[in-house]
């Protein structure tokens, strides 16, 4: 491998991360707040997210990738591959997000919710300053672990024809004839990202041995 | 002109599921008062504390502190959650879990409803904080967690966070109930210089002689209706019930 494949492997890099790292951004809001409303119950919406959940959490990623890229034109939308390819993944990691802050919010402590609302704070205060600080932490090692699934399953931006870390193993293979030193080159890319990821993971862990009551 | 009740409660009932829990309670708690709530389990004493700052429902009946209704607002609709947060505001109240926040600091356990709820800068809610962590005998503890502290000094914490909010008045309920029997004289020591100084207090509890010691009126609750409301020199001494002086039999070892 010479240095311009090393150069390639490196975009190729770049462009898993940062189509990931939109996705992920986007879904763990996006999660929240979708956990927020299934947990306030409201009638129909209450019902249509838990169809979108069972859904997205149901479809294997490249499937989904493949129906926004092919179904928005049909719509009159004009995605651009990289925008498809993070709606795709940003719907299918809300989906699990969701479910992992809504267990979260479900296992919440009903004493301390009563102590807050017997002081006077409003649910939102309550929400703000004692529930969510502390749902958070209690929520990271799933969030991370569904962030590193999510990276890992990333390569189904491919078939839209995304140059992602995978993707352009390929690419360079296809000059070098050789397929295996770009593929292990990739796979310590990989690794090396999901390893700040669990890095990440255990400071939050540590946090959260303090909330251990 | 009668002087306003600091706790008005007027013809109070409540059910769970068909069983009724209370039945046409009426009480009134006036400014600097002590009155205690006794009663076996289940007589509805803890419900009638947690209907004051309507954490329960009560399904007749209303309350009012300090004249003004709770929970339900002039128009006769259901209070908005600001108002009821503001009404609950007025009342301070100890659980028997001592549900603190466990993601905060001792101080930051007494400071946070002041500077979040009305608004105190953090400087006076620290002050505030740090003289009342003296009055409860944790200001040594104001920088540990939750989580390293005793059930004893949890509780005193409690207190000192509900005072911070210089209520009106303050609901305990059942405050030693789920400490080791040498924690919980700390408690109720705490407790006890609380009604020297004149704070307006509403207790359920099972310690009869504290009960004695510090109340101007004691409540007998017996499956949800108050059966006996009196003196505590009457109460303990001279019941007019069967029902309490078999009670007190069984709760007050005899001298």
């Amino acid at each position: 491998m010479d240095s311009s494949a090393w150069g390639l492997l490196v975009q190729g890099a770049w462009t898993t991360l940062w189509i990931s790292g939109i996705s992920i951004a986007i879904g763990v809001v996006m999660g929240l707040l979708i956990a927020l409303l299934r947990v306030a119950k409201i009638p129909v919406l209450h019902q249509l997210l838990g169809v979108y959940i069972s859904l997205a959490r149901a479809t294997p990623l490249v499937t989904l990738v493949l129906f926004i890229f092919l179904t928005a034109p049909t719509m009159g939308v004009n995605l651009n591959r990289n925008v498809a390819g993070i709606i795709a993944l940003t719907l299918n990691t809300t989906a699990f997000n969701a479910e992992i802050w809504r267990s979260a919010f479900n296992n919440f402590s009903k004493e301390q919710r009563e102590a807050a609302l017997a002081i006077g704070m409003t649910p939102w205060v309550y929400f703000r300053r004692i529930m969510l600080p502390q749902i958070t932490i209690t929520s990271l090692p799933g969030l991370v672990n569904e962030m590193s699934f999510l990276i890992k399953g990333s390569p189904a931006i491919a078939v839209i024809g995304v140059v992602d870390l995978t993707r352009v193993t390929n690419r360079i293979s296809a000059v070098t004839y050789d397929p295996l030193p770009p593929i292990l080159a990739a796979a310590a890319l990989y690794m090396l990202i999901i390893s700040l990821l669990v890095w990440l993971q255990r400071v939050a862990e540590r946090k959260a041995s303090r909330l251990a009551v | 002109m009668p002087e306003t009740a600091a706790v008005s409660i007027r013809k109070l009932s409540k059910s769970f599921d068909g069983t009724e829990v209370l039945r046409d309670v009426s009480l009134e708690v006036q400014t600097g008062e002590v009155v205690s709530i006794l009663g076996s389990s289940g007589s509805g004493k803890s419900t009638l504390l947690r209907c004051i700052n309507w954490l329960e429902r009560p399904d007749h009946g209303d309350i009012r502190i300090d004249g003004d209704r709770i929970g339900v607002s002039d128009s006769g609709k259901p209070m908005s959650r600001r108002e009821l947060a503001g009404m609950r505001a007025r009342l301070g109240m100890v659980f028997q879990g001592f549900n603190l926040w466990p993601h905060l600091s001792v101080l930051r356990n007494v400071t946070e409803a002041p500077i979040h709820v009305q608004g105190v800068s953090k400087a006076e809610a620290e002050e505030r904080a740090m003289a009342l962590l003296e009055k409860v005998g944790m200001v040594d503890k104001r920088n540990d967690y939750p989580y390293t502290l005793s059930g004893g000094q949890k509780q005193r914490v409690a207190i000192a966070r509900a005072l911070a909010m210089q209520p009106k008045v303050m609901l305990f309920d059942e405050p030693t109930s789920a400490l080791d029997p040498e924690l919980v004289g700390e408690v109720l020591g705490v407790i006890k210089d609380l009604s020297k100084e004149g704070y307006t207090m509403v207790l359920v509890t099972h310690e009869m002689e504290f009960a004695r010691a510090v109340s101007d009126q004691v409540v007998f609750l017996d499956k949800g209706i108050i059966i006996e409301k009196s003196h505590p020199s009457e109460f303990f001494v001279n019941p007019k019930t069967e029902r309490v002086r078999r009670f007190l039999e069984l709760e007050v070892p005899v001298a």
